[in-house]
């Protein structure tokens, strides 16, 4: 399921052409991970015939890039019986909440993260996520605590 | 001013749901379909197949108790208290058996409790002290989503404020690696029994510091439970058809509190389980299965029982669904007995009913008290009010007779 | 009409329990489904979306696969509701052996159990 820089490389033409304004194809690959770079970018995987087997396989192994949200976060609700450990476990809630998510109760502010709306969670706010933004960190309590896979991320 | 209700999808009763553009904030996804759902799949009244109204319907149930001999009052879980004495009332003026799902669910649990033999405590005080937290044959991420959240390991507690993975100790039982299980992680264990009075017996032996098959496991349990003054066991239904014995499992968790504070919640049942279990208790001193005739409660005035053994030809089924959760050899003798179903819902056993007299939605339609899985009342306000409720449909055949 | 079995009846540990991914508050229906053990399944030569006929106490209900790693290793879930209070008796209330064997056609409808009931 997880998604990782490698292999989005080995798809790549791996010739370092720069043209994309990345130094290396291995530093593209990890900027079309982070969604700081777009695929159509490689202007040699698309003009050039010989990768079209490799550029429809990047696409297909990217897609679920556009359903995630900015930090990477994919919800199958479908997977989700609004348990709301998530909600009550995130440290951002925890600290803007005491009232609320941080004892247990449905979470009070208005722009969280998550909220479990109709029986399953939604993302409300993913601006909030530690996940998100220039200092992020690789923070998955949320998925670590999910278990049944409902709430997932890219990179795993 | 925000409004907030009480959801009486299980015995959890969360009290913090609110309803904000036609979306429903908190509910877990059992509690969402009481609320979204309510209107759907709706009983009608019936007499024999045939749609008629509502007075009739009553009228004609009231014929039907007049005229039998032997008589079961069945379910009542997911209604309120208040429905739930006119239930017993009713069963007392008419000599009659009494009965509910606790049977055959959690109920000789809720009765070791409240004749105090089971040391117990609030979901509250678990919130806010509770370090050791045993989930025994429960698997409340499916049976009661939001426990955990709510009031057990993961909320942050007024003496246990650093949050589930350094202020709380989780241990989960069961057969199987359920969800739950997996959320055994750091500070926590998963035992994976085939036989659960195995580790009844391996409690007792650690605690005499002997030899035991889980003695490793016990031991550490043991030395976490130390550490606080509040420690709980959340049974459930795998706990309860585990056991041999209930009353080596009491033995047992006196025989923890030799050294250290253990307490008992049951984990399970519908929404007003215990209320009936209590309602009961305050009247007669027994929780289920009892006989007004007799004067006593017993094994034999299980529904299931007189139903299996046709001791009766009459059963008032009130918000239960028996041919959805009896064994069939129990509920394929429903088909022989008179049956009349007081149910919000056109539920399974309604479709073969006799009568079949619509109700509103306890918590949703109708308002009144519920008790939680712990023993804490709670007030619940409907979202609309319907007139003939299960309080109404009740003492109307109550004053019919 | 003689019927050609391919597939082994093969014994599982079923555990009755509840499910919240397919209940239905409505009382209106209940899936016929088991959750089977994905090695449970692999060595039994069964696959998602099967349809088997699961046999206990005498009788039979064809229930549709899913497979869950939350099943007993040796065997699978089925959610309460209808098919297991079918097959269960009170000495097996929440967990009993069934034998499982692949089959053809549709997952047995709530009303052909509700049709046993009426007399």
């Amino acid at each position: 399921m997880a998604l990782n820089p490698m292999d989005i490389y080995k798809l790549l033409p791996k010739t370092n052409c720069k043209k994309c304004g990345e130094a290396t194809c291995m530093s593209f690959a990890f900027k079309l991970l982070n969604r700081e770079r777009r695929l159509e970018e490689c202007i040699p995987l698309y003009e050039d015939k010989k990768y079209e087997r490799q550029r429809k396989k990047l696409e297909e192994m990217l897609k679920p890039l556009e359903e995630a949200t900015e930090t990477g976060l994919i919800v199958d609700e479908s997977l989700c019986t609004g348990c709301g450990n998530c909600v009550v476990v995130c440290p951002v809630h925890v600290e803007k909440d005491p009232k609320g998510a941080a004892v247990g109760k449905g979470i009070t502010i208005d722009d969280p993260i998550l909220r479990v709306e109709d029986g399953a969670v939604k993302v409300i706010n993913m601006q909030a996520c530690r996940r998100y933004g220039k200092n992020r960190v690789l923070c998955v309590v949320c998925r670590e605590n999910c278990p049944t896979d409902a709430i997932r991320f890219l990179e795993g | 001013m925000k409004m907030s209700f009480v959801c009486p999808g299980c015995s959890c009763l969360c009290d913090d749901i609110e309803i904000v553009d036609g979306k429903i904030l908190h509910a877990c996804r059992r509690g969402e379909e009481i609320f979204g759902k309510y209107k759907e799949n709706r009983a009608k009244p019936m007499v024999k197949g045939k749609e008629v109204d509502v007075d009739s319907a009553i009228e004609e149930a009231t014929e039907a108790l007049k005229d039998s001999e032997n008589i079961a009052i069945y379910g009542m879980d997911t209604t309120t208290v208040e429905a739930q004495q006119h239930g017993i009332e009713l069963a007392e003026k008419l000599n009659a058996y009494i009965d509910d799902n606790s049977s055959f669910c959690l109920g000789e649990f809720v009765e070791a409790i409240l004749r105090k033999e089971l040391p117990t405590t609030t979901l509250e005080d678990v919130r806010d002290r509770a370090y050791v937290m045993v989930y025994w044959g429960a698997n409340p991420f499916h049976s009661l989503s939001r426990h955990m959240s709510r009031y057990s390991y993961y909320p942050r507690g007024a003496k246990r404020p650093r949050g589930y993975e350094e202020d709380r100790f989780l241990v989960v039982v069961d057969v199987r690696r359920s969800e739950t299980s997996k959320l055994a992680k750091k500070n926590a264990m998963f035992i994976q029994v085939s036989d659960d009075d195995e580790l009844v017996d391996s409690f007792f032996k650690v605690v005499d510091g002997k030899a035991a098959k889980y003695a490793k496991e016990a031991g550490i349990i043991l030395n976490g439970m130390k550490k606080s003054d509040l420690n709980v066991i959340f049974g459930g239904l795998g706990l309860k058809y585990g056991l041999k014995d209930l009353g080596k499992f009491v033995e047992m968790v006196k025989k923890l509190n030799e050294v250290a504070p253990v307490y008992f919640i049951p984990a399970g049942f519908h929404g007003n389980m215990r209320g009936f279990n209590e309602t009961l208790f305050e009247k007669v001193g027994y929780v289920n299965k009892y006989s007004f005739r007799d004067g006593k409660s017993g094994g034999e005035f299980a529904f299931t029982e007189l139903l299996k053994n046709e001791k009766i030809d009459t059963a008032l089924i009130v918000g239960t669904d028996p041919v959805y959760s009896l064994p069939f050899e129990v509920s394929s003798k429903l088909g022989k007995i008179k049956t009349i179903v007081v149910d919000p819902r056109m539920s399974f056993t309604a479709r073969i009913a006799d009568v079949v007299i619509p109700s509103a939605v306890s918590g949703v339609e109708a308002g009144g008290t519920m008790v939680r899985s712990d023993g804490v009342r709670v007030k619940l306000e409907p979202l609309e009010e319907r007139e003939v409720n299960d309080v109404y449909i009740l003492n109307k055949i109550k004053e019919g007779l | 009409m003689m019927r050609f079995s391919k597939f082994l009846k093969v014994e599982a540990d079923i555990v009755v329990a509840r499910y919240a991914l397919v209940m239905d508050e409505t009382k209106s229906k209940t899936e016929p489904v088991i959750f089977l053990h994905p090695e449970f399944a692999k060595r039994s030569g069964v696959k998602e979306s099967d349809v088997v006929e699961v046999e206990a106490n005498g009788r039979v209900v064809k229930l549709k696969v899913k497979l869950s790693e939350s099943a007993p290793e040796s065997g699978g879930i089925i959610p309460n509701g209808i098919y297991a209070s079918y097959l269960t008796n009170f000495d097996g209330f929440k967990k009993f052996k069934a034998s499982i064997e692949v089959s053809e056609g549709e997952p047995t409808s709530v009303d052909g159990i509700i049709g046993q009931l009426k007399t």
